[in-house]
């Protein structure tokens, strides 16, 4: 327990510097009317040293996504920088092979998982700055189900489970299954170490540790999309993979249960009982919030007893600003580098100046149907505004182009369905000046399903029918119930129909390369304006004057 | 003369073909593809499955290379499968940093390289000869990443004479030649990088075959008949260098193209060699296919060229050819 204190004792301290201005309760979104500054240039610098470096020369004012434990220690020193420290919906998993023997018995998988070290691995390879995991979804979920069995580290306990369930140990120290089958030796899948020495070492480790209590293992270092290519056709015994979860916790579906487990499915382990399928099912189609918890919770408390995975780490998101602003809202789920503090940010003293954030790749095509790199939608989430938005403190569904919702469940002539019916806010324009309507939304989602963009293809599939009774309401129809709904079609990104309708392919359109006189054809409702996108250098936008957060104070 | 020429192109040709097959399928046979690659838990099988029918992966494989035919003889290539942008688009906004990176520095390493080369072999045994096989040794085996990043430290961030990354400034100055003296104070610490990193393999080279030349009898022979140092080394030795450096120097020019993927990461420079790397890494066949069959044809002419020349500057070859021997 010390141990693992000591392991988050840096993160703890940047958690505590932080400030935190108001508290959940106190959050009012209408409070964060702006957007303050006049230009923002997102500045693209690709090297982590450079990175830091023009931080710390005052040439960016907010950076990022920072990773490597001895870049926050020497930004922690900076009495000019800020750090902000949050936790993720990143998570590192060790993964088995179920199929077949010797993981296909689940006192071994459960023995493996308290053989791991994970308090001490954090500590010693991310100085504090991740916590160890030992749940399937990570703690800041808000579907996280805490009370669920767990399996701390002590290789002696994982012994005696396994000699409680008639394992033995052969004379070179290898574990033999009651049947009198020898653990073979097993190969450990990982990145290599040029390109992810961190998750190499610690698949190293991990391999040392189930040596440790008698299976033999060995990690396998490759090029990454060799490595992703055996996951896929299964042809593997064990792997480690970092994941990017979301707040709802769809990946429970999707990593586990045995409809997923096809080519391209992420059921990588191959996990099929019943029993958790049922529960993954419930959790799919809940048709209310409450019924989604409890699914999701059962959900949990059945992996923690079957084990596909042992969960490891989940890493912190860390950003530094410069002192010389001031605005950004930081809260324990977001950090400084969010849409709320570039709504709010203004110089700490002096005039208005323009805003400097380090974007760490290029923007691709910034092409709203066909991109989906978060470096794209760093640009893009900017200028594009969706029906709902996520609460920083509680990440709740909180009204944005929608002001209300309703959900409620009816019955189709196939069977019972949800219908979401969205009020929409009024007075919202584009940036052009046009006036947004219920005929933009209706249209976005028209257009998306006829299209079928692989981006939005699980968004929008299951719409059936999408009516606008007024300019300012929008009722989609979906073909069957599932509380999802709300937040897969809420959470598209809405296009502006006036420039969209005149797209003739929507895989080649490049709408930042489109020279109107003042505007381009990313056109949004967004807090800002893309002005321009010079490739390798910078991106520049302004904010929008007719932004409508806020109009109503 | 026209007999060796029309072989010599024959062969050209065959060798792109060879090439546009090649980068076909070794593509297609490495590991993995582009859809696999997606590790994203809210991509299901039916997304990725409409994003191999939005790729054309889902036709069969002859169909696939007709269409790869076509797209690359006409120079078209498609669209990146990872930008989602026209490759040759692509291209074109990077090769003007790329080649201006890499032509600058290998023209400066190549002529630093020659004239320090040949100082150290006309001093053979002297200080400064082993001042330059010394550096000469150093520049050739440190690796890039060590000194670029000790480059950008020292007169980027702790002595702010030249500027952290990119090829401008953000937001740039106005004006054309203020725009230009921009760039090029940009492009002038990552230039001289690979200056500094590549003058060492072409002295080295320079200075052991120079030594090799001046101890040929013909050199012997011009010393004995009083011919003034100058014209010994300019127009005898230097003479019988030249058609092996313009080789080296015209094979290198490919290179120039294909960019130096450390460079371009270390000093964020907006180049073909990160687009090439994560094109092959990525699985982005058309990005990918494309480049390597611009690469080909580029080394493939370069080739012709070396060998046009080898004619116009060595005399011999001249006349094997003209076939009067």
């Amino acid at each position: 327990m010390k141990k693992a204190l000591f392991a988050l004792l840096p993160a703890v301290m940047i958690f505590l510097a932080a400030p935190l201005g108001v508290c959940a309760a106190d959050f009012d979104p209408e409070a964060y009317a702006g957007p303050r500054v006049k230009d923002l240039y997102l500045v693209i610098i690709r090297d982590p040293d450079a990175q830091l470096m023009a931080l710390e020369r005052g040439k960016v004012d907010v950076l990022g996504d920072l990773h490597r434990p001895v870049d926050v220690d020497a930004l922690a020193k900076n009495p000019d920088v800020e750090l902000s420290l949050a936790s993720g919906f990143h998570g590192f998993f060790l993964g088995f092979n179920v199929r077949h023997f010797p993981w296909n018995r689940v006192e071994l998988r459960r023995s493996a998982w308290q053989a791991l070290p994970g308090d001490r691995m954090v500590r010693d390879l991310f100085g504090g700055y991740a916590e160890p995991l030992s749940t399937f979804l990570p703690p800041v979920s808000p579907y996280f189900e805490p009370d669920v069995t767990a399996y701390p580290f002590d290789p002696e306990a994982a012994k005696k489970r396994l000699s409680d369930a008639g394992w033995t140990w052969n004379p070179d120290g290898v574990l033999v299954s009651p049947e009198g089958e020898k653990v073979p030796p097993q190969k450990l899948l990982c990145p290599t170490a040029s390109s992810a020495p961190t998750t190499a070492e610690i698949a190293v480790r991990i391999a040392g540790a189930l040596s440790s209590i008698g299976i033999p293992a060995e990690a396998e270092p490759m090029d990454f999309s060799a490595m992703i290519s055996r996951l896929d056709e299964r042809d593997f015994q064990m792997y480690v993979l970092a994941w990017q979860m979301t707040r709802d916790p769809d990946s429970l579906y999707a990593f586990y249960s045995s409809k997923m487990d096809v080519r391209g499915g992420y059921n990588m382990p191959g996990i099929s009982d019943p029993g958790l399928d049922e529960v993954l099912d419930r959790l799919r189609f809940a048709p209310d919030e409450e019924e989604a918890r409890r699914a999701a919770s059962e959900a949990q408390k059945a992996l923690s007893d079957l084990v596909p995975v042992v969960p490891v780490y989940s890493r912190y998101s860390i950003s530094a600003a410069s002192k010389s602003w001031k605005g950004t809202l930081v809260t324990d789920r977001v950090t400084a580098d969010n849409t709320w503090s570039l709504l709010a940010m203004e110089p700490a003293e002096g005039p208005m100046r323009p805003l400097y954030l380090v974007q760490q790749d290029e923007p691709r095509a910034l092409n709203p149907f066909t991109s989906s790199t978060a470096y794209d939608w760093q640009v893009m989430g900017l200028i594009y505004d969706s029906l709902i938005a996520v609460d920083p403190y509680t990440l709740e569904t909180i009204p944005w182009l929608a002001e209300s919702w309703t959900v409620e469940k009816e019955e189709g002539p196939s069977g019972p369905r949800t219908v979401l019916t969205f009020r929409l806010r009024e007075g919202v324009e584009w940036h052009d000046g046009e006036p947004f309507s219920a005929s933009d939304v209706a249209f976005t989602y028209e257009t998306l399903k006829r299209f079928a963009p692989p981006r939005y293809l699980d968004n929008v599939e299951n719409i059936d029918l999408v009516e606008t009774p007024d300019d300012h309401t929008v009722r989609v129809t979906m073909k069957n119930v599932s509380f999802w709904h709300l937040h897969r079609v809420a959470g598209i990104p809405v296009l502006p129909k006036h420039i969209v309708e005149k797209v003739e392919d929507w895989r080649s359109w490049l709408p930042a390369e489109e020279k109107g006189s003042d505007l381009t054809g990313l056109v949004g409702t967004g807090p800002f304006i893309f002005k321009e996108y010079r490739p390798g250098e910078y991106v520049r936008m302004s904010g929008n004057e007719r932004f409508w957060l806020g109009r109503g104070k | 003369m026209k007999g060796y020429w029309a072989r010599r192109t024959g062969s050209a040709l065959l060798i792109l073909g060879l090439v546009l097959v090649l980068n076909f399928m070794l593509f297609r046979m490495m590991p993995g593809d582009p859809v696999a690659s997606i590790i994203d838990p809210n991509f299901s099988p039916e997304a990725k499955a409409r994003l191999s029918q939005v790729y054309g992966l889902d036709k069969p494989l002859p169909v696939q290379f007709w269409r790869y035919v076509k797209s690359t003889l006409s120079f078209d290539f498609g669209i990146s499968f990872l930008t989602g942008r026209p490759v040759m688009e692509e291209l074109r906004s990077r090769l003007p940093n790329t080649v201006t990176l890499l032509g600058t520095s290998l023209l400066l390493s190549a002529l630093l390289g020659t004239w320090l080369g040949m100082k150290a072999a006309l001093r053979r045994g002297s200080f400064l000869e082993k001042c330059i096989l010394w550096s000469g040794a150093v520049s050739f085996s440190f690796p890039s990443f060590f000194v670029q990043l000790t480059l950008l430290m020292a007169f980027a961030a702790a002595l702010p004479v030249f500027p952290l990354r990119g090829t401008l400034s953000v937001p740039p100055p106005a004006g054309g030649m203020a725009l230009l003296a921009d760039y090029l104070w940009h492009m002038a610490l990552p230039v001289f990088s690979l200056a500094l990193l590549g003058f060492g393999g072409w002295a080295l080279y320079v200075r052991n075959l120079m030594v090799k030349i001046l101890g040929e009898d013909f050199i012997l022979l011009a010393r004995a008949r009083g011919l003034p140092q100058r014209n010994i080394v300019m127009g005898h030795a230097f003479r019988t260098l030249l058609p092996t450096l313009l080789t080296i120097f015209l094979l290198s020019l490919p290179g120039i193209v294909s960019g130096a993927v450390i460079t371009e990461t270390v000093f964020s420079l907006h180049g073909v060699g990160r687009f090439l790397l994560e094109a092959v890494t990525g699985h982005d066949y058309p990005a990918a296919g494309a480049s390597f069959f611009l690469l080909a044809l580029l080394t493939v002419s370069c080739n012709l060229l070396s060998d046009l020349l080898y004619g116009v500057t060595d005399p011999r070859v001249r006349m094997e050819r003209g076939g009067r021997r």
